[in-house]
């Protein structure tokens, strides 16, 4: 699994990184980072978590 | 507990699913949506949604898992708590567990016999969208978030814009020193504000086409646009015995009876000092609902809900972040930056032991801000 991250889109709500830390994090400038460029099997749900409560759908998960 | 029935399809719907499969729940879930369109987020609707570089598919969130029954088109019209069914116009759906989560609709003010035009669903955001690129001067009736969200993104197309609203757009959500700040930059970008006590009057049909002010004054528009607050979707729930006031009354762990469990917009909950409050952000409607689901499988053993007062607002080239007690009064400590240099981080009371701090186009995330505040313990918001 791959997650997508739309950086122009993000806003820094940091939702993502609250629900899986282990797969976002945000940088200084408070938007989104990813990880891992592959999410691992074992982080994919949380990897799934993350990206759906982006309030501005700024990431999408890739299978 | 086999039998989970979601009723709303927006994202504390699809928190509640989430949470209740990440804390290894292998029912059956059942989701009830009225909506035409799977789960997606309502926060770009007034902005790249209203401005058009935005469409239906950049809105919609990841998809639920095959393992959750999602039913669009299917509003819930009732409840029978006795026989344990939700009633939709397909038939009655049996449950065991139950999660309200219906949402709020647009608050409206016009008459019957007028199509007054409000944002709420992705319909609507496409319909204003379509509208705004035939007007050329606009009037939002409401000067919250979302009113003032519309009104920059209508100034962003080259809009005439006009405001009006009963009190300064913004001072109740965000004090008046940054409710003043960004009403300032909204001036300066050609935004125009009536303040009117009184209230307004839509006038036009069947398209609003003017307000009239309480005392007579009467302001026209290519597209009158209201923004006046929501309305909890609590209708569906009448004769069900479930204690509705304002909206769905739920405890401290968000439930509702031992059956039912409630999160969202459609929620009221107490303060610590008794007093009903509801928490129409999209960070309270996924926190809630986490603890909702929790509290749906584990009772008494589930964690207490305690919402984490964040929320937003991008306007007017303005990012602003706010954590916290909400409305907060009078002028701020300056923790980093200034309003005029145009990058502020502010807190409330003061420096020391902050109960509300808001960043304004400054790049602290929110995380940070949290941490920022003194843990509040009375008055606090218990539930």
């Amino acid at each position: 699994m791959k997650v997508v991250a739309d950086r122009e889109r993000c806003e820094g709500h940091g939702l993502c990184a609250d629900t899986a830390p282990e797969v976002y994090e945000l940088d200084d400038d408070a938007i989104v980072v990813l990880v891992h460029e592959i999410v691992p099997p074992q982080l994919e749900r949380k990897a799934e978590g993350g990206a759906r409560v982006c309030p501005v759908a700024a990431l999408r998960v890739e299978a | 507990m086999r039998d989970v029935v979601v009723v709303g399809g927006s994202i504390a719907a699809l928190s509640a699913v989430e949470t209740l499969r990440m804390e290894d729940f292998d029912g059956r879930i059942t989701v009830l949506s009225d909506e035409d369109l799977p789960p997606y987020t309502r926060v770009p609707l007034s902005k790249g949604v209203l401005a058009g570089s935005e469409t239906a598919d950049d809105v919609v969130l990841a998809p639920l898992s095959d393992a959750v029954d999602l039913h669009l088109r299917t509003p819930a019209t009732g409840l029978d708590t006795g026989n344990q069914l939700v009633l939709t116009p397909a038939g009655p759906v049996p449950y065991d567990g139950l999660v309200v989560a219906t949402g709020a609709r647009a608050r409206r003010i016009g008459t019957a016999n007028q199509a007054e035009r409000v944002l709420r669903s992705c319909d609507d955001g496409l319909r204003l969208r379509d509208s705004l690129g035939r007007a050329s001067a606009v009037l939002i009736v409401g000067g919250g978030y979302l009113g003032m969200e519309i009104a920059s993104t209508a100034c962003a197309l080259g809009r005439d814009v006009t405001v009006v609203d009963l009190a300064p757009p913004l001072d109740r959500l965000l004090g008046t020193a940054v409710g003043g700040h960004v009403r300032s930059v909204a001036e300066r970008a050609g935004v125009r504000f009536v303040l009117t006590r009184g209230g307004v009057r839509l006038l036009g049909t069947p398209f609003p086409s003017a307000v009239e002010t309480a005392d007579g004054q009467r302001l026209e528009a290519d597209l009158v646009v209201s923004a006046v607050g929501d309305v909890p979707n609590v209708e569906w729930l009448a004769g069900s015995g479930l204690p509705v006031a304002g909206g769905v009354l739920v405890d401290e762990r968000c439930r509702v009876s031992p059956q039912v469990v409630a999160a969202g917009d459609v929620t009221v909950l107490t303060t610590g000092d008794g007093a009903l409050t509801r928490i129409p952000s999209w960070t309270n409607a996924v926190e809630q609902a986490r603890a909702a689901a929790k509290a749906l499988l584990r009772g008494e053993d589930a964690p207490v809900y305690r919402p984490s007062r964040y929320s937003w607002t991008e306007q007017f080239g303005l990012d602003v972040k706010m954590v916290g007690s909400g409305d907060p009064q009078g002028e701020p400590a300056v923790l980093d930056g200034s309003l005029d240099a145009g990058s502020a981080l502010l807190a409330w009371p003061d420096a020391a032991a902050p109960q509300t701090v808001v960043a304004v186009n400054h790049p602290t995330p929110p995380a940070k801000l949290k941490r920022l505040l003194k843990p509040v313990t009375l008055g606090a918001l218990v539930c």
